[in-house]
């Protein structure tokens, strides 16, 4: 919640004191974070009657000088080159600029300079960086994400750029937080400890004017870790119900996209799934399937009601009782198709892909089981012709994951049969993601196989049983985030940049995740939070994995190490 | 939430990089007061001298209402038409606001007791009530002729308007329903009352003459009562109606909240697919056309005229 009041209080602040009509000016990137807090009848209310993509506007000669432009942009030099044309040609009114994150000086310098006219009235830095897509959850939707696999030397000027952008959208959230952290990060990962480096540099030395707010006891923890410290969750198939549309269908900034799924009504094309707007997801995006099926049906029942009685017009009363609750009639309307239409569209992916088969095996393999019995489940599916090219490389990727220093010949077996099956796998993905995520490369304890303290907790759990097979799988972060609240984080696997050290219980942490955060790592922390811990978490990363985002960075990263092995 | 502004320091640029460039010296303009920016009036003139392909009207230009925190002069251009129409719509939107709180509060004095005949108020109400859903109406045909066609920039400024307009007058046309209904239940709820001290006057039956006299004289200005009431009731009734229909037609125009329809990525992505699809329209009716049968059918009948005079011409020749 506080991320999204903070960015729409950033967007509210610019509206607020320019009076007039005005036009808001967004270049790709600020045009998602800005979709997801804020509506357009919003923005209709506070007289923002036009709305466009800095690119597209520099195309057209429409001279509309009775409106005042607001630029909220990004402080890339390709954006500044924009501006700099837009100003020296210039169609609004007054010219009011805001920009994301730090300006460079010289960036300042090449503005003023196209200024001739002086038609600028301000320039701002408004910190909203980052596209705040849920409560507790932010992410920067990079769209090359895959940098953080490769090792600094392949391609250095594309990685610092990632690491860039990482910085400033960690450093835009907690100037919006206004808070300046202590940071830790994940040991055996050469980018978080990079990200965590080059963070704690921008907040303490090189802008801590700027970060220097009011010290209170406790700092909040900023932790900084890697994707490949837990590999398998990204891979699993998810039956909770924000999860799942996510993994199945796909979300982008809130919205999904249903084009691709036959014919539906004009309307049901393309759905909007924002917690803040919609009660009903707001209840049950972290529900599983079977739950959320009985809650719809509850739904399309009490509608059905309303419904009926909407037919029964006969006095006027009645009718106008009825123009009354027209407006909220449409709207449940509205949102109960969305829903019936989403569930269905999953419920026949499920029984395409026959995917109830492929989890149970799923989870077998993430949390429990032994090695033989394993073996001969993946074996199976592999054999199996319904199951798709995906889900094949998934469960390969699961079991290798878990048992690759156990019985390599079978290991082989699996492999090969994988290439003979799947046609478009890519040779060598899993033994590349093997390389990259393998046991000695991960920090913390994965499955729960390292310490005897994991190792009993596990037969416990084994003893107790599960509430349900297909969400019995708990993200390492759990465990992570259970340290933190207990106060024992060990020092040897996450370190303190510098030497600032924790004193006293943190109250706010915030888990930052290179390479990506998943929507079953964010129902963890919803969970946690909650539960009244005292303490509160907020998760963030460089994108948002499904598995197939999390296969295609590792395909590209592969892509890029072959040719520079090649090369070299 | 933190903010930097950076405004005074690119002034400071500004200003440093404007004392670079060529001075602005014998342009006379004597008449414009120099304001703390440095006569911009002037290098208004002298840069369109010097860069003749700048094209944009200087129509006026110490515009007062637009300067603000001291900054320099804007050229500002006069706005389209249309920004006369929706100024208009805007005001009725307000004069229709203040008079709601009249009809409020002449409601609240018609359903007070009063031993007077309440008809002066019922016809107060009656106006009030009739000029709100004029105003209304006939806001609400102006806002039509906002819509505009063709895919220009100005055109979704001016939908825009429209829709924000049109969720306005929504507003204010459900609250007025709300407002007459519970004024009408309230009305309904005093009449029965009414109906009630006239029961209790039947069970009291020994009375005097006078006492019926009177209570005949009561019970004939109750029918009155019960009469007026019915009519405004009617009245009511009739603009419950009236607005009904407004609200059907604003309803299309107004955005449903929560939808697809209310996100901004999917406005503009909408209006640069508007934009193609309407490219690709008129590209494959170019297209029909020209391949139409039309054309050829007409070309074909011409063809055949010419051969059938030659034919004609040649059988004269011949024969």
């Amino acid at each position: 919640m506080v991320l999204v009041s903070a960015v729409r209080d950033y967007v509210n602040r610019m509206l607020q004191d320019i009076s007039g009509m005005k036009v808001l000016i967004l270049d790709s990137q600020t045009v998602s974070i800005v979709s997801v807090v804020y509506s357009q009848s919003e923005l209709l209310q506070k007289e923002v009657f036009l709305v466009e993509l800095i690119d597209s506007i520099s195309k057209s000669e429409e001279s509309m000088s009775h409106l005042k432009a607001v630029y909220f942009l990004r402080p890339t030099s390709e954006n500044i080159q924009y501006m700099r044309r837009q100003l020296s040609n210039p169609r609004f009114g007054e010219y009011h600029l805001f920009f994301s994150n730090m300006l460079k000086d010289t960036q300042i310098h090449l503005l003023a300079d196209s200024d001739e006219q002086e038609i600028v009235q301000q320039v701002q830095e408004f910190y909203a960086d980052f596209i705040a897509v849920d409560p507790y959850h932010f992410t920067l939707n990079m769209p090359s994400n895959h940098y953080y696999i490769l090792p600094a030397v392949l391609d250095p000027s594309n990685l610092q750029n990632f690491c860039d952008r990482a910085v400033d959208g960690i450093g835009a959230v907690f100037l919006a937080l206004k808070r300046r952290p202590i940071i830790r990060y994940s040991r055996t990962s050469d980018i978080a400890k990079r990200v965590a480096h080059e963070a704690a540099k921008l907040m303490y030395q090189q802008e801590s004017g700027l970060f220097d707010f009011r010290r209170m006891d406790i700092s909040p923890l900023l932790l900084i870790v890697d994707r490949r410290d837990d590999p398998v969750t990204p891979l699993l198939n998810q039956w909770t119900y924000q999860a799942m549309v996510y993994e199945l269908i796909g979300i982008q900034d809130n919205k999904v996209d249903l084009r691709s799924t036959g014919k539906l009504p004009k309307d049901q094309q393309e759905v909007v799934l924002s917690s803040e707007q919609d009660a009903f997801f707001k209840a049950n995006m972290y529900e599983n399937f079977g739950d959320i099926g009985m809650n719809i049906k509850r739904m399309v029942d009490d509608f059905q009601q309303v419904a009926k009685s909407n037919q029964n017009i006969q006095t006027i009363e009645d009718m106008a009782k009825f123009v009354d609750n027209y407006p909220e009639y449409r709207k449940m309307h509205g949102n109960v198709s969305k829903h019936v239409t989403l569930v269905t569209e999953m419920s026949k992916i499920v029984e395409e892909r026959k995917l109830m088969l492929v989890s149970e095996t799923e989870q077998e393999l993430a949390c429990n089981g032994g090695q033989v019995a394993a073996f001969e489940a993946v074996t199976n599916l592999l054999n199996n012709e319904n199951i798709s090219d995906i889900d094949r490389l998934r469960l390969v990727m699961l079991y290798a994951l878990r048992y690759e220093k156990e019985s390599p010949v079978q290991l082989m077996q699996l492999f090969n049969k994988l290439q003979s099956r799947s046609a478009k796998y890519k040779p060598g993905l899993v033994q590349f993601l093997l390389k990259q995520a393998g046991v000695d490369k991960r920090t913390g304890d994965l499955y729960g196989n390292r310490d005897f303290l994991n190792i009993a907790r596990n037969m416990a759990r084994g003893l107790k049983g599960v509430e349900n097979v297909y969400t019995q799988h708990q993200p390492l972060l759990v465990q992570t985030m259970e340290s933190i609240i207990k106060g024992r984080l060990k020092d040897v696997d996450y370190p303190y940049v510098g030497n600032h050290y924790q004193q006293g219980r943190t109250q706010e942490v915030i888990i930052f995740i290179v390479g990506g955060t998943t929507y079953e790592e964010l129902r963890s922390i919803a969970q946690l939070n909650a539960s009244n811990s005292g303490i509160r978490f907020i998760l963030g990363g460089t994108a948002v994995l499904n598995t197939k985002r999390f296969l295609k960075d590792l395909e590209e990263a592969q892509v890029i190490a072959r040719t520079n092995a090649n090369v070299v | 939430m933190a903010t930097r502004n950076r405004t005074l320091l690119f002034r400071k640029y500004r200003d440093a990089l404007k004392s670079v460039r060529i001075p602005m010296s014998s342009l006379a303009s004597s008449s414009v007061p120099k304001s703390s920016g440095g006569g911009p009036v002037i290098e208004m003139v002298s840069t369109s001298l010097l860069h003749p392909n700048r094209s944009y009207t200087p129509l006026s230009t110490e515009d007062p209402g637009n300067s603000s925190k001291g900054a320099n002069a804007v050229i500002v251009g006069l706005p389209p038409a249309w920004v006369d129409v929706s100024e208009e719509i805007a005001a009725n939107v307000q004069r229709a606001r203040t008079k709601m709180a009249e009809l409020a509060k002449a409601h609240a004095k018609a359903l007070m007791p009063s031993f007077g005949d309440g008809k002066e108020d019922q016809r107060t109400i009656e106006a009030l009530a009739h000029e709100i859903t004029n105003l209304l109406k006939k806001s609400e045909k102006r806002l039509q002729k906002l819509s505009a066609t063709g895919p220009s920039e100005d055109s979704n400024v001016r939908k825009n308007v429209q829709r924000q307009l049109a969720s306005d007058l929504q507003n204010l046309s459900m609250e007025l329903r709300k407002k007459q209904s519970t004024y009408l239940k309230r009305l309904k709820q005093q009449k029965e009352g009414q109906d009630g001290v006239d029961l209790e006057m039947n069970i009291n039956g020994n009375r005097s003459k006078a006492e019926d006299d009177d209570w005949d004289d009561m019970v004939f200005s109750e029918h009155q009562m019960a009469k007026l009431k019915q009519s405004e009731a009617l009245t009511v009734v009739d603009s419950v109606n009236e607005l009904a229909q407004i609200m059907k037609d604003l309803s299309v125009l107004v955005i449903d909240q929560g939808t697809i329809v209310d996100r901004i990525d999917y406005n503009i992505q909408n209006v640069a697919t508007t934009v193609e699809e309407g490219l690709k329209q008129l590209q494959k009716a170019e297209r029909t056309q020209k391949q139409g049968g039309m054309v050829m059918c007409a070309t074909v009948l011409v063809i055949m005229c010419f051969v059938m005079l030659v034919l004609l011409i040649l059988k004269e020749i011949l024969f």
